[in-house]
């Protein structure tokens, strides 16, 4: 047990470690400078898109009514979840803090600030799970702390959004890999069984 | 109080003072004499264990670090058979995260899910102590562990919400390898230490819980790393429970024994030992109160257990914003403390039995159970990492303590009912868990901290009931044994569970022997008549 207890004190130190860099604590997402930047998000075909193969077409510029563009120094894109995605899912729960945010968790890209347009064009990632999205810019100053954002769609979140599938994560040499195994158990249990039955019904004949 | 011995066997011997026939799942339970008789004859029969045995070749010691046939090795096939399942059953907990997002599931499908996991064990662990009976322990372990393994691998095809929620609930189904394990270790060891061995058991099985927690981030992770996706790479891991669960079985078929004679299929054992009627031994396990009780109080302990390994890996996912291995390493403690705690919760049990007797039982079961559910309490209001980590140690130890204590109880509900009692408090215990899985995190009513501090107070509330278990012979928690000559005896307890005719038969005497052993649960103030323990004296060095 002395073992058992030096991990978990090993542990504790590690953690109170991580734990310790929460500067960013306090701050809070109302505080940022609204639609600093202008964003759009073009789906590249209708309907509702494959994780893992359908394509976004993103474009940022800063907006005409941004004030502190002066303390931009890299941008930071981000896929976000709809509220219709956060339903009865507190895990992507959005929060004023923002180092308890959870709306956007999926990093698309991010790149030094520049004052004109700037565009990519995102292939979504095979762990994007099934749900509905919008894309956010968040204008980071050379602190690492949020300044402004901009997103795709407008403060209610509700116009502009897109859809995305994600994979199944299934493949068929799962499954039938599953199947034999399932096979194999059950069988072994059988073969055992009747084996042994036998052999009982033998020394009893004797 | 009869001199123990400090062997590790007289640590937690719960079942002190219990005669060493005690035949926990079986419903056979003539006499010493019935039964050797029907044991394989043989010229020396003992000279061939590689521990001393009793009349019934029950080992008399308990040495966990030996791998000898049959005993030991029964020992180790049962409990690493429960610990397996116990990991299949709650490999999902730690990879909700991933499974969450790839399945698109909410917060009531993975409650739904979490309930179901541990609801199918209610009804295998009742019906358990009969298949045991009917196959053996081997063939009853190794049914659990071979036909649950393809609801495991079948993890592989769950596409959605309703798929993930059924295979979980076929899984839950082999958790029924605790009756099977406390079935088996009953009949290869003696009375006198059978609660040392069951505690161990127990213990170190319910630690699948705990392992599970550290063992499938690990595997999902290096399949990642091998260059899988995360959403295939968590069906992938799922095949490492699954192959465990198939090599235990097939290791339990063909090194373990069901009995210290040989197989049931080859001893000759249906000769002409009279079962008890299966109906009558149900009817007073029903009958008596002490029975729900108990099924409650597990259900807050062992249940709350449960409910913990499916919640807790998650919960320090999201709220500390941990990495998923890291929130599975200290979900893993949580499981892993019942290595040493629940053994201790028997050791604890015994120890104020020895003063106090039965109401030294009663009320150390009762503050065990308390403080699990305050630092529960405590758990959910913790708002910085380590506190949190702390509150759930203490609050495992606790829990755990007390599963090991209610267990320290059980033995002397009934004589007649010990098996059905047992297999009805361990399915309590499931019952428990999805009791509180469904209010408290099954929704998104509650945060989950919020539900934590709540299932913490609902324990603590419902322990009260322990004040409730009273004994006539022994007395409760708040009141001595009542003063009237005739019902303050054991015997009167033991053998108002037979009928006239069946005394008249004489199929009550094990009761009565068992009354006579159990006056040890007077604790100091037991009889000086000196016939306490008389099985006890006839082997003062070996317990």
């Amino acid at each position: 047990m002395a073992i058992h207890k030096i991990i978990l004190a090993s542990f504790l130190v590690y953690l109170m470690i991580q734990f310790s860099h929460g500067a960013t604590k306090e701050r809070l997402f109302s505080d940022l400078e609204k639609d600093a930047l202008d964003v759009t998000a073009k789906p590249s075909r209708q309907g509702v898109l494959d994780a893992g193969i359908d394509k976004l077409s993103i474009t940022w510029k800063l907006s005409s009514t941004a004030k502190k563009q002066a303390n931009f120094k890299t941008i930071k894109v981000k896929l976000c979840y709809a509220p219709v995605s956060q339903v009865d899912r507190p895990w992507r729960k959005t929060e004023n803090e923002l180092f308890k945010d959870k709306t956007c968790p999926h990093k698309i890209i991010t790149r030094a600030y520049n004052k004109s347009s700037q565009s990519f064009k995102y292939t979504l990632d095979r762990d994007i799970p099934t749900g509905t999205y919008f894309v956010r810019t968040y204008a980071v100053d050379a602190k690492d702390h949020e300044v402004a954002f901009g997103q795709s769609t407008n403060e209610a979140k509700t116009t502009n959004l897109f859809s995305v599938q994600a994979i199944s994560g299934r493949h068929k040499s799962l499954d039938i890999a599953s199947v034999c195994f399932s096979v194999f158990s059950v069988l072994a249990l059988l073969v055992f069984f009747v084996n042994e039955k036998r052999k009982a019904k033998l020394e009893q004949s004797k | 109080m009869a001199h123990r011995n400090e062997e590790e066997g007289s640590i937690g011997t719960s079942m002190h003072g219990v005669t060493a026939k005690e035949h926990v799942f079986s419903f056979s339970d003539q006499g010493e004499d019935a039964w050797s008789s029907h044991s394989v004859q043989s010229d020396d029969p003992t000279a061939m264990f590689a521990f001393p045995v009793d009349s019934e070749h029950k080992a008399k010691v308990f040495k966990p670090l030996s791998f000898a046939k049959p005993h030991m090795r029964a020992f180790h096939l049962g409990w690493i058979s429960f610990f397996t399942c116990f990991i299949s059953t709650f490999a999902a907990a730690p990879l909700v995260p991933i499974i969450r997002d790839n399945l698109d599931l909410t917060k009531t499908d993975i409650g739904n899910a979490g309930v179901a996991s541990v609801s199918g064990a209610i009804f295998s662990r009742l019906a358990m102590g009969a298949v045991c009976d009917l196959l053996g322990a081997r063939y009853g372990t190794a049914f659990l562990l071979m036909l649950s393994a393809p609801a495991v691998f079948s993890m592989s095809f769950v596409a959605d919400a309703g798929g993930y929620l059924s295979v979980r609930f076929m899984i839950g189904f082999c958790l029924a390898t605790f009756v099977s394990c406390s079935y088996w270790t009953s009949v290869m060891f003696t009375g006198k230490i059978i609660g040392l061995v069951n505690g161990c058991a127990g213990g170190w099985g319910d630690m699948g819980g705990g392992v599970t927690q550290l063992l499938m981030p690990m595997v999902f992770h290096i399949i990642k790393v091998a260059g899988a996706t995360p959403f295939t790479a968590w069906r992938i891991a799922f095949f490492i429970p699954g192959f465990l669960q198939v090599i235990m079985g097939i290791l339990v078929l063909t090194l373990g024994q069901d009995f210290p004679d040989g197989n049931l299929s080859t001893l000759q054992k249906k000769g002409d030992v009279s079962k008890d009627k299966l109906t009558k031994v149900f009817w007073y396990a029903l009958r008596n109160y002490r029975t729900y009780v108990l099924f409650i109080l597990y259900g807050f302990s062992m249940g709350i257990e449960m409910t913990i390994n499916n919640v807790i890996s998650e919960y320090f996912f999201d709220r500390f914003q941990l990495e998923l291995h890291t929130a599975g390493m200290i979900a893993a403690s949580f499981g892993m403390a019942n290595f040493f705690a629940r053994p201790i919760g028997g050791f604890a049990s015994d120890v104020s039995a020895r003063f106090f007797g039965m109401r030294g039982r009663l009320w150390t079961l009762w503050i065990l159970q308390t403080s699990g559910g305050l630092f529960c309490v405590w758990l959910g209001r913790a708002t910085s990492l380590p506190i949190a980590i702390l509150a759930m140690m203490l609050f495992s130890f606790g829990v755990q303590a007390a599963c090991g204590a209610i267990f320290g109880i059980v033995p002397f509900v009934s004589r007649r009912s010990l098996g059905i009692i047992s297999g009805l408090t361990g399915a309590g215990g499931n019952f428990g868990s999805g009791l509180t899985q469904l209010p408290f995190f099954s929704s998104s009513r509650f945060h989950t901290a919020d539900g934590l501090s709540l299932m913490g107070i609902t324990a603590m509330i419902f322990t009260l009931l322990v004040a409730f278990i009273h004994f006539p012979q022994w007395g409760s928690m708040f009141l001595g044994p009542t003063s009237d000559n005739r019902t303050s005896k054991e015997e009167h307890y033991y053998v108002a569970e037979w009928t006239e005719e069946e005394k008249l038969q004489g199929l009550h005497e094990g009761s009565l022997k068992f009354a006579e052993n159990s006056r040890s649960e007077r604790g100091k103030k037991a009889a000086p008549d000196g016939t306490s323990t008389p099985l006890e004296n006839e082997n003062p060095a070996n317990v």
